[in-house]
């Protein structure tokens, strides 16, 4: 273990070190990147509370943005993050004077489409560590499924989405166009239906970005 | 420029593979998971008031619009399960032809479409093979208020009812009392009718009596 938190320290003394070295080259003006995120979806509010408590590791995203200028880049953004709980059985109340016993299982699947803009305020200084924020807003192919044991129904329906997101760039190679992105996203996802809220969650992401050209 | 990162979109793809595929929700459901166990009553009824009953013997099976008599070894295990239950409860085990205040039928249901299953096919068959006669009401129809749930039936089922013949005269018809539901793999088992039994009564604390 100790050996871990020495290379670990090592390697973030490296990181801090490097950073202190101006590069030659950073983002360049109408550079065109692919950012491809790894995403572990974290329900949040109503959504954890009435549907779904665990978090996922089943999500990914990847954006392709133009590069505007060294700070600004906008372009298009999809994903995929899936959600899924089984509760143990219980007696629930399904109509009047009416009960069933059942296993109660939640799934929710949301796909969003953004248009999503990408800010990072210190690109200019040619850094390996670059913090960055970002936003986005589009649609989203929301599927809820619902089971009682193992009857149950979907309800599929396109909603609004909106997205706010930070982290950390951490740029490699001579030309800094490419690297490695750490980072949280904000989701609101709008859901109103059979007593259910908001199925607003926070994902936490790690992935690469480069040019594709 | 050459693109030096020309694997990185096989490598992401193969990982998405491998840990963003979606699951199934009923793929890791056991057969005991997959089963929901539903109860309705008649609110305007109070159990207490009713001491005895009879149960038929054997059980009336409704497969796509079919109906015949049978009595499987699950459907032994159902009538056993249920009569047991009744007993726990407070309700005394009397014959049909001893004015029984209750009556209770287990029926087992098919149907091998898919979609919305079609209750009304049930209850009209359901007058024909129960007739009112069996349980010495003859001329008697039944009457039954409920709806029950809309899940889809993909299977089958156990319908196990509860009629209140101690009122039969007075209400010049026979009306439903107590209905239970067994749905879900592994109904039709001899091993889970005592379960599934026990679940329905479970869920209905009201269903008992004192003498």
């Amino acid at each position: 273990m100790t050996r871990y938190i020495k290379i670990s320290f090592t390697l973030i003394i490296m990181l801090l070190i490097s950073n202190l070295v101006k590069a030659q080259t950073t983002s360049k003006e109408g550079e065109l990147k692919l950012h491809l995120n790894y995403q572990y979806g974290i329900p949040l509010g109503d959504f954890k509370n009435d549907m779904i408590s665990n978090g996922s590791a089943r999500g990914y995203s990847g954006s392709l943005m133009y590069q505007i200028s060294p700070k600004w880049a906008a372009g298009i953004s999809a994903g995929y993050q899936s959600f899924l709980q089984k509760y143990p059985r219980a007696v629930y109340e399904t109509g009047d004077h009416e009960a069933t016993s059942a296993v109660l299982t939640n799934s929710v699947e949301i796909t969003p489409l953004m248009a999503t803009g990408l800010f990072t305020p210190l690109a200019e200084n040619g850094k390996i560590l670059q913090p960055y924020i970002s936003a986005g807003f589009g649609v989203n192919m929301l599927s809820f499924r619902q089971y009682l044991g193992e009857f149950g129904g979907a309800d599929n329906k396109a909603t609004l989405i909106a997205q706010g997101g930070a982290g950390l760039q951490i740029t490699f190679g001579k030309a800094k166009e490419s690297g490695f992105s750490i980072g949280a996203n904000y989701q609101y996802v709008p859901y109103q239906r059979n007593g259910y809220g908001n199925m607003n969650n926070l994902g936490l992401q790690a992935g690469l970005y480069f040019p594709l050209k | 420029m050459k693109n030096k990162f020309w694997f990185v979109p096989g490598l992401f793809s193969s990982l998405l593979f491998v840990t963003g595929c979606s699951k199934d929700p009923l793929q890791n459901l056991t057969p005991e998971e997959s089963r929901i166990y539903t109860t309705s009553y008649d609110s305007s009824a109070n159990f207490q008031d009713y001491k005895t009953f009879s149960i038929a013997d054997s059980v009336a099976v409704i497969d796509n619009g079919v109906v015949v008599k049978q009595h499987s070894a699950s459907d032994e295990a159902y009538l056993n399960a249920m009569q047991n239950m009744m007993e726990q409860r407070g309700y005394l085990l009397v014959d049909k032809n001893q004015s029984p205040d209750i009556a209770i039928a287990v029926n087992r249901v098919y149907n091998t479409t898919t979609g919305f299953f079609d209750y009304g096919d049930y209850w009209d068959y359901y007058g024909g093979y129960w007739d009112p006669y069996y349980w010495g009401y003859g001329g008697y129809g039944y009457n039954v208020p409920f709806v029950f749930g809309v899940y889809q039936i993909t299977e089958g089922l156990y319908s196990i009812d509860m009629f209140d013949l101690k009122n039969a005269t007075t209400n010049q018809e026979i009306n439903l009392l107590w209905n239970g539901l067994v749905r879900g793999e592994g109904v039709f088992n001899v091993s889970t009718a005592t379960e599934a039994v026990n679940a329905l009564f479970a869920q209905s604390p009201y269903l008992n009596t004192t003498h």
